[in-house]
């Protein structure tokens, strides 16, 4: 059965950021630890004298996938950029499974597994050979058996052989997932993984997701398709000009602002969903 | 939200990251194998060397072997470093596949390390094709130490061409326009370079050509051919060769970004 906190975290007593008493509700995880695996403090990121991102903070659970929603240019890519320790933030602090990521960079790195929006492997390089290069920056030692097994797993056992070049883009989004997590990080960061993918890809691809939220990964996800946030995000966070205006479940998130004029002016269908909360709350100005 | 069961994974366990000899091999593997999946692509950067090889036949009784190898050699170390090198960084960046690393525990001068190592194999590939080409087709012979300077001497002169492939990707981004810029670069380096050291182009250009990066490269590798020929002017060469280096691998690093976008 789900649990009800009340609070940021469960146990810290803390008001939700979108608002007092927010109840929202996680699973019970018997055997992982509450430390989250991804923690984002007063987060400020510049360039030059633009600020993308303006003190964020957010926490992602282990068992939990979080959904980063934005309009373009609103800072996910940022926040994510500097999760991964890409961009050097002007201040604020972000750990990952308890490593500081401009400190402890690399181990940092080592307890998240990236999934980038477009697929970027060597593309004269095989199935396998990718395999064994990643499989030995994370200090893995793939022997054949083990490849098979990957690739069964992921439905590829006849495309060892095969160059990445040469694959389907929904092969190419499988493998990129199976690197991800191949060396079973606590933390796992995807850039709109979805785009490009057909339904059939795009449904097995969130099957794949919530399996590894079930074996109790935290995921971060930044993504367009409010309906897929919707239906597989525990929590959402909504940023829009470089700060975070609402975290909450995607439920809580409705019935919060659904009487809000905005959002009643955005509803197209009667029924409010959560993109007519996000238009109502980041405006129906197309971004550039 | 559905009930679920966990899986061990662990926070408080502290990760052990993989040795760095253990990533930097995984790396250099996948750059040789990419590489030589690329093949044509190197082959057709070692084709003009080995052509002038053949095509200066008959100047070789006018400006003897050394001078005709060091030419060939400067050509190859041209072609690695500013036409192949400069390329497929541009290529792999705008891919994203250097973003992919850097999000994983590899050390960023790992993946540049393994890239330039690459480079260091086709120089050494380069550099036996023209003694090879040399020896076979235009019956140029040195001595044994000749042989092994000149080796390693085009080794440590492919370092200012690969500083300058690095300098125009680090101040260019798009691949495209790094392509055309390289090739530009290449053709006035080697088309003034060869003809000015053959003193076509009169003498204030053969003084401008002799300390251009071409022209000192030149210079050294045909003096490292024959050692016992080794001078001052090879010495000033060297010298300045060693500050072209430093210069251009000080701006590409400084100009260099990881991500085109």
């Amino acid at each position: 059965m789900a649990r009800s906190f009340t609070g940021f975290f469960p146990g810290d007593g803390r008001p939700g950021l979108a608002g007092a008493a927010t109840t929202f509700y996680l699973r019970p995880m018997s055997n992982t630890s509450q430390q989250p695996v991804l923690q984002v403090q007063g987060l400020d990121i510049f360039y030059g004298s633009f600020q993308a991102v303006k003190k964020v903070s957010f926490a992602v659970m282990p068992g939990e996938i979080f959904g980063l929603l934005g309009p373009n240019g609103a800072g996910k890519t940022s926040t994510l950029s500097a999760v991964e320790s890409l961009i050097k933030p002007s201040a604020g602090t972000i750990t990952v499974a308890g490593y500081d990521t401009q400190r402890q960079t690399l181990y940092a790195r080592a307890c998240m597994g990236v999934q980038l929006q477009s697929t970027s492997f060597q593309p004269e390089l095989t199935v396998a050979e990718i395999l064994q290069l990643y499989g030995g920056i994370y200090g893995m030692t793939l022997d054949r058996q083990r490849l098979d097994e990957i690739l069964r797993d992921i439905k590829l056992q006849d495309a060892a052989s095969k160059r990445f070049g040469q694959l389907s883009g929904g092969q190419q989004q499988r493998v990129s997932l199976v690197i991800a997590t191949i060396h079973n990080p606590p933390l796992l960061l995807m850039d709109e993984p979805t785009t490009g993918l057909d339904p059939q890809s795009r449904r097995q691809l969130w099957v794949r997701i919530e399996a590894m939220r079930d074996k109790g990964h935290g995921i971060l996800l930044t993504t367009h398709s409010m309906e897929e946030a919707e239906s597989v995000c525990d929590r959402i966070a909504i940023i829009d000009h470089g700060r975070i205006i609402t975290i909450d479940t995607p439920q809580n998130i409705i019935d919060t602002n659904r009487d809000r004029p905005e959002v009643i002016q955005a509803s197209r269908k009667g029924k409010i969903t959560l993109e007519d909360v996000f238009i109502g709350l980041t405006g129906e100005a197309i971004r550039s | 939200m559905s009930n679920t069961t966990t899986a061990p994974i662990t926070l408080t366990n502290p990760r052990t990251l993989s040795s760095t000899r253990s990533v930097f091999a995984s790396l250099l593997r996948a750059d040789l194998t990419t590489q030589w999946r690329n093949r044509r692509a190197t082959v057709m950067v070692f084709i003009l060397p080995v052509i002038i090889l053949f095509a200066w036949k008959p100047l070789i009784k006018a400006f003897g072997g050394p001078f005709i190898l060091a030419n060939c050699i400067t050509i190859g170390l041209n072609a690695v470093g500013i036409m192949g090198y400069s390329n497929s960084i541009a290529r792999d960046r705008d891919k994203g596949i250097f973003q992919r690393l850097r999000v994983s525990p590899a050390p960023n001068w790992t993946i540049m390390v393994s890239r330039l190592t690459v480079q260091l194999v086709l120089i050494s590939i380069m550099t036996l094709f023209v003694f090879i080409g040399g020896y076979q087709y235009d019956h140029i012979a040195l001595t044994a130490g000749g042989y092994v300077a000149s080796f390693f001497t085009s080794l440590a002169c492919g370092a200012v061409y690969l500083a300058l492939g690095q300098a125009i990707v680090g101040r260019i981004t798009n691949p495209e326009t790094v392509n055309a810029t390289s090739r530009l670069i290449y053709l006035a380096l080697i088309l003034i370079g060869m003809f000015g050291s053959l003193g076509m182009l009169g003498n204030a250009m053969n003084k401008i050509v002799d300390y251009s990066p071409y022209g000192t490269v030149k210079t050294i590798v045909t003096h490292a051919l024959v050692p016992s020929t080794w001078n001052a002017d090879a010495n000033l060469a060297l010298l300045i060769t060693l500050g072209y280096t430093v210069v251009f691998a000080y701006l590409g690093i400084k100009w260099f970004k990881w991500n085109s976008r």
